[in-house]
């Protein structure tokens, strides 16, 4: 291999890197909605990209900046609508019908994008598009630091909320031990709530994010999201957060690496063959001890 | 006239389909792998017909011994994870499955010219029913013929002692396995039996319709597939077949009229029978749903209480 191939090698993987802190952020969404309910919501990354959309609303008359932030609220909005819907009036102890009615909303949420823009792509603005950092004899891209920039400071916000508030400590509780919550006098419902909503907010961001570095959205992106995202939260080990956003990175980079040495319609096989090798000598993921299995 | 026959083939293979990933869900997993299956079965028994000359029934049955033989070798490691990981595992299967086809190219030389898989273009020319002029209604026969075998097959399984040690397990894995039950073989036995009737299934489908591509066998169709015996409901077979024929003759196409709000409105009901009947449409005696009982039974059981009390 050639010098410079070597170059565009570390290059493309280091992109990979940057975008995979999207996947990192959807990841973490379904790791703390797992954590708190042991349940899937499928319809998660559908609930993002459309959170996504319907902070385009917002784009003729806010500044870039305050569109990312739409699509964050808009994620917590979906979310809290995705709870009510999807889980709060479900039994809890039939695992497979709050997994049909996220598929259910998945459809939805998805339909409903492409009723409303008829099934075209739409711009999504970028920031820092032309920007370009010479480092050495790389060079980084502007919007992807960006995106890596929004990734990190989604995951510290949502790190010092979990820690630092009252609200955290009680989402951590009732994953841990929700009979338990219930009996110090939490309300495991309402906390649910919050979580979905909270996890909404990541997913806003990364739906953000997603078209802030492809420049366009498309109701295609929802299927490859959720996917990608599931991929994400097995390799980091449900209910790690950490685990989620190494995995993310992690995912983000060998993507790349693959797209570059074998193309494009073949580098999604080579992940889901790290992720089979991960379910089968690390079924707890990169974090847990090895051996612990859901 | 052709349009109903027509649909009639469709809800057969989907029944064939769902009645796959019920021998699954009965051991109480949850496989996304039948798109997978479905796909493998499509392209061995298209391969089959179209490039090597075979028979058709030839072809079904090596199509459907090699999705069961695919499933049971991916079945003994995915199925030491359940839950949420064996959901992944069996996406990432069905994903892998599909990206294989989508770079697959291998054509041969037949009287009708090249035919083969194309990569991303599809694999076309499965001509068989009409190189031999079958009928539609012939076609039919034969798809619903296997529909009730399978049926039959799965009816009498579940009355043998095989049935007996998928349900154990899938109502109660720790339960079953502290009885003597080998875990490994109830599932892996039940995943490969479905993943056989999701390769006849994929056959069926690529004889049926001439033409296929790795974009008919996504996530979502492997979301179809469990979404039949899910909404069903998984207590009988008739159940699965109740959901295919909702799905694919009510709402798919009877709501055509719709236009664009058919799909919005399918999603929707899906989520409204979940809502409604979380066991499936024939999963439990009719009652009513949780949230409401609550409230009736509240009505009911206040005036008997005051009364005591009174």
């Amino acid at each position: 291999m050639q010098w410079i191939d070597l170059l565009d090698l570390v290059q493309s993987v280091f992109d990979g890197v940057m975008f995979g802190a999207t996947y990192a952020l959807i990841g973490i969404g379904f790791t703390l909605i797992f954590g708190v309910m042991h349940k899937i919501n499928l319809s998660y990354a559908a609930a993002s990209v459309g959170a996504a959309y319907l902070s385009l609303l917002v784009v003729q008359i806010a500044p870039t900046p305050l569109v990312y932030l739409a699509a964050a609220l808009l994620g917590g909005v979906l979310g809290a609508l995705v709870y009510f819907v999807c889980f709060r009036f479900l039994p809890l102890n039939q695992p497979l019908a709050t997994l049909m009615s996220t598929v259910g909303m998945l459809l939805v949420l998805e339909e409903a994008i492409v009723h409303a823009t008829a099934g075209m792509p739409q711009n999504y603005p970028a920031a820092f598009a032309g920007v370009v950092f010479d480092v050495g004899p790389f060079m980084l891209r502007g919007d992807l630091m960006f995106v890596f920039g929004l990734g990190c400071a989604a995951m510290v916000g949502l790190k010092l909320m979990l820690e630092k508030t009252r609200l955290g400590l009680a989402t951590r509780a009732v994953a841990q031990q929700s009979v338990a919550a219930r009996l110090c006098g939490m309300s495991v419902s309402s906390t649910n709530a919050t979580t979905f909503v909270i996890a909404g907010f990541l997913g806003g961001t990364a739906g953000a994010m997603t078209g802030a570095a492809i420049g366009v959205l498309s109701p295609l992106l929802t299927l490859p999201m959720t996917v990608k995202g599931l991929v994400v939260t097995v390799i980091g080990g449900l209910g790690s957060i950490p685990g989620a956003i190494v995995a993310g990175l992690v995912v983000g980079g060998v993507e790349n690496l693959f797209q570059f040495l074998r193309g494009v319609s073949e580098r999604d096989i080579y992940v889901m063959l790290m992720l089979f090798a991960f379910l089968v000598f690390r079924p707890g993921g990169l974090f847990a001890a090895p051996g612990g299995r859901d | 006239m052709d349009f109903y026959i027509g649909l009639l083939q469709v809800i057969g293979v989907h029944s064939l389909l769902g009645l796959s990933a019920w021998c699954v869900l009965h051991t109480g997993q949850v496989s996304l792998a039948q798109g997978g299956f479905f796909a493998i079965g499509a392209y061995g028994a298209g391969m089959l017909t179209a490039m090597f000359g075979w028979p058709l029934g030839w072809a079904l049955l090596v199509a459907a011994l090699l999705s069961g033989a695919v499933a049971v070798a991916v079945g003994f490691p995915a199925l030491r994870v359940k839950g949420l990981m064996l959901v992944v595992a069996t996406t990432a299967f069905a994903e892998i499955v599909r990206l294989v086809f989508f770079n697959f190219s291998w054509k041969v030389s037949t009287p009708q010219g090249l035919i083969g898989p194309d990569g991303g273009l599809g694999f076309g020319g499965i001509r068989y029913f009409q190189s031999n002029a079958w009928s539609g209604t012939e076609v039919l026969l034969l798809i619903w013929a296997l529909v009730a075998g399978v049926m039959l097959l799965l009816w009498s399984l579940d009355r043998t002692r095989i049935g007996t040690l998928w349900r154990a397990v899938g109502e109660d894995e720790v339960a079953a396995q502290s009885a003597g039950i080998s875990l490994t073989a109830a599932k892996v036995s039940a995943f490969g039996i479905g993943g056989a009737i999701a390769g006849l299934a994929g056959g069926l489908f690529s004889h049926n319709t001439t033409h296929i591509e790795h974009g008919n066998f996504t996530i979502l169709l492997a979301t179809f597939a469990i979404a039949y015996p899910i909404l069903g409901g998984l207590k009988s077979l008739a159940g699965t077949l109740v959901a295919v024929v909702f799905i694919q003759g009510v709402l798919v196409e009877g709501l055509r009229f719709l236009g664009d709000w058919r799909s919005l409105l399918f999603g929707a009901l899906i989520l409204l029978v979940m809502l409604v009947r979380p066991g499936g449409v024939l999963g439990a005696p009719l009652t009513l749903p949780a949230f409401l009982r609550r409230q009736v039974r509240r009505a009911s059981v206040m005036p008997t209480e005051r009364a005591r009390h009174a």
